[in-house]
């Protein structure tokens, strides 16, 4: 699956952020008063995206501003560690993880995300590829400190929200090359949206698929009867319950509030990141073995 | 069978003898006796002093919003700032003495991890605005409840509110209680049995720093109301099987008992019923992080009674086995917060502030 010819580009948030500062910087000219505004919020309506976890889980029984607040001090403060890329479900992703069991290594995996999950620190998301014929999938705390390193190979989405179904496809859908290089993607451009379209084994499978109202199957060669049982059970009024959509989302002031305040302080971390870089002094590597 | 010596007597005339032989009538069967409940009362339940109507009607009078400024600022002028007249002394503490509890609100659930890596779920408590409002010595207090025999080290009670609000909400008897002590009216209340040495000044503020980073505690709390509900939720019974036959029969209990001699419904039988909104208490939890500036605990678990956002009570454990062992601040941590740092972290914490966990060959 995996293509040999490097696409355009990665854009890691610190060109991003760099725009936004940018942004800053213009306030003090006026006439473009409204643009900038607009920008402002094109910008936040991103953020919802880049930094999912941080919007905390919209139940009102979970909910307290002392916890949620004391939770994204933390998630930065990791921040401040390691730096956690921008991913969406479909990219190729590297990680770098110390195991107890392998002291004195770093075990790297690499592999196609195929679901991320939760908000705060409970934030995870699963990696899956297809190692020796065998396929392997590894879930991943973002903010656990045992990661040393998150590299996105591939930046790009699917046309659905999770990827499980990979677990019936086909394995030349989610067998990745380990050695894969990081793919480079041209700058300040949108997320490519990958329009492939998978192929499933026969049934049986995990899930009843063709219940789930995916894009991204092939015809999956059922009887009619799965489909009309299908529609049968389907809630496509869903969409149209407004209460439903309340209580399953955060206000959209509310979100403007906690990304903003991410942001700042994310965008100092950047700052204060490439003024150590610039420090830093080439050191030769010494050739072992 | 009994036999009754009066009715012999009297048949026999023998009046002056009845008086005498009443005494010797060995009766099994005679039936009801009066007054019989004031021979041996049943414990009478009073509720202690301060359980009084808390919350007053609302109000419908109309106040402008100069007047509602006015009472506002008479409300903060006369409870800002007071500090306790008496000076706390400290005192050595040992295992046998009993320090106050807090009262605190749970805030939620988020993991943390270990040094070696391993993750783990906490519960965060936020201790809330402790003041001490009374003080009832041993002799003193008088629990609604008597206890049958001697007590050896009788403990005192002490009460803390948390929670200040307006009190103009309050009713004036609520008012009352705090009228002593010059703190503010609290929401709640909590009363805690302490050694006598254990006394606190009435007004002292209580912060989460009274307790300490790798030390055990109990924590109760008011468990989830879930309603009246079957044996499957309320018991975990197993149900009957969902096909083959079974009609009618898929989450219920089943037989509730035998036949023959043990024909009836033991006592204790578990069966249907309300489930929840019941005090619990969760021992012997670790506290493993403590954040200084908005006094919240990290406690191990997320098996504390109660939904998020809901009150709970914080007490020295009293699993014998994990005592602390350095010794604790006693009665309470008196210094001031300013100097710490924010974020006290138990030994084994990973701080989200230091470098990422790397395992070494040791």
């Amino acid at each position: 699956m995996f293509s040999t010819v490097p696409k355009p580009c990665i854009r890691s948030i610190s060109n991003r952020v760099k725009g936004l500062t940018s942004l800053y910087n213009a306030r003090s000219c006026t006439s473009h008063a409204g643009k900038r505004a607009d920008n402002m919020k094109k910008n936040m309506t991103r953020y919802r995206f880049i930094y999912p976890e941080f919007l905390p889980d919209p139940k009102i029984d979970f909910r307290n501003p002392v916890r949620e607040m004391l939770e994204r001090n933390d998630m930065i403060a990791r921040r401040h560690q390691i730096d956690i890329p921008e991913f969406y479900v479909g990219s190729i992703l590297a990680v770098e993880a110390s195991d107890p069991h392998t002291p004195g290594k770093v075990q790297r995996f690499v592999g196609i995300c195929i679901q991320r999950k939760n908000c705060g620190l409970r934030a995870n998301f699963i990696l899956r590829n297809i190692i020796d014929h065998q396929g392997v999938e590894i879930l991943y705390d973002l903010y656990d400190p045992c990661i040393q390193k998150i590299e996105v190979l591939r930046l790009e989405k699917r046309l659905d929200d999770e990827l499980l179904y990979l677990r019936d496809a086909l394995p030349e859908y989610c067998t990745f090359d380990p050695n894969m290089e990081p793919e480079i993607l041209p700058e300040d451009g949108d997320v490519p949206v990958n329009p492939i379209k998978v192929k499933l084994k026969p049934r049986p499978w995990l899930e009843r698929w063709e219940r789930k109202n995916l894009k991204g199957l092939q015809d999956l060669g059922l009887n009619e009867r799965f489909y009309e049982r299908a529609r049968a059970v389907a809630t496509p009024w869903e969409k149209y319950d407004l209460m439903k959509e309340y209580m399953r989302t955060i206000p959209e002031e509310e979100q403007n509030e906690i990304l903003g305040e991410v942001q700042s302080k994310l965008q100092k971390l950047d700052v204060t990141k490439k003024r150590q870089k610039r420090k830093r002094v080439f050191v030769k590597p010494t050739k072992l073995a | 069978m009994s036999i009754n010596f009066s009715s012999v007597v009297s048949k026999c005339c023998l009046r002056s003898l009845e008086d005498k032989f009443v005494f010797l009538s060995i009766s099994g069967n005679l039936g009801q006796i009066r007054e019989k409940h004031k021979i041996n009362p049943p414990p009478r339940l009073r509720n202690p002093t301060w359980f009084t109507k808390k919350l007053r009607a609302p109000s419908t009078e109309l106040i402008t919003h100069e007047n509602k400024d006015f009472l506002k600022e008479v409300v903060q002028d006369r409870f800002h700032d007071k500090v306790p007249h008496e000076e706390i002394t400290q005192i050595e503490w040992t295992p046998d003495l009993q320090r106050t509890g807090v009262i605190a609100r749970k805030i939620g659930i988020y993991p943390l991890w270990f040094k070696d890596g391993k993750k783990i779920t906490t519960t965060l408590l936020q201790v809330l605005d402790n003041h001490v409002i009374k003080y009832y010595a041993p002799e003193e207090f008088d629990p609604p409840r008597k206890r049958v025999g001697r007590i050896k080290n009788k403990k005192g009670c002490l009460l803390l509110g948390a929670e200040a609000q307006d009190p103009s909400t309050f009713t004036r008897e609520y008012c009352g209680l705090f009228k002593d002590s010059g703190v503010i009216p609290k929401k709640t209340l909590g009363r805690f049995f302490i050694s006598p040495n254990a006394r606190l000044p009435i007004g002292t503020l209580i912060s989460a720093m009274h307790f300490q980073v790798g030390n055990v505690v109990d924590v109760r709390g008011k468990t989830i109301d879930r309603g009246f509900q079957g044996v499957m939720k309320r018991h975990g019974f197993k149900g009957m099987p969902a096909s083959h036959g079974v009609t009618k029969t898929h989450r219920r209990g089943g037989n509730i008992g035998g036949g023959g001699e043990k024909g009836r419904v033991w006592p204790g039988t578990k069966m249907p019923g309300h489930m929840g909104n019941r005090s619990r208490v969760a021992k012997g939890l670790k506290i493993l992080r403590i954040n200084t500036k908005h006094n919240v605990l990290w406690v191990s678990g997320q098996a504390i009674p109660g939904e998020t956002n809901s009150i709970v009570y914080i007490y020295d454990t009293k699993l014998p086995l994990r005592k602390p062992e350095k010794p604790l601040p006693f009665p309470t941590f008196i210094e001031p917060t300013d100097n710490l740092p924010e974020d006290i972290y138990d030994e084994s914490i990973h701080s989200f502030v230091e470098p990422s966990i790397m395992h070494n060959e040791s």
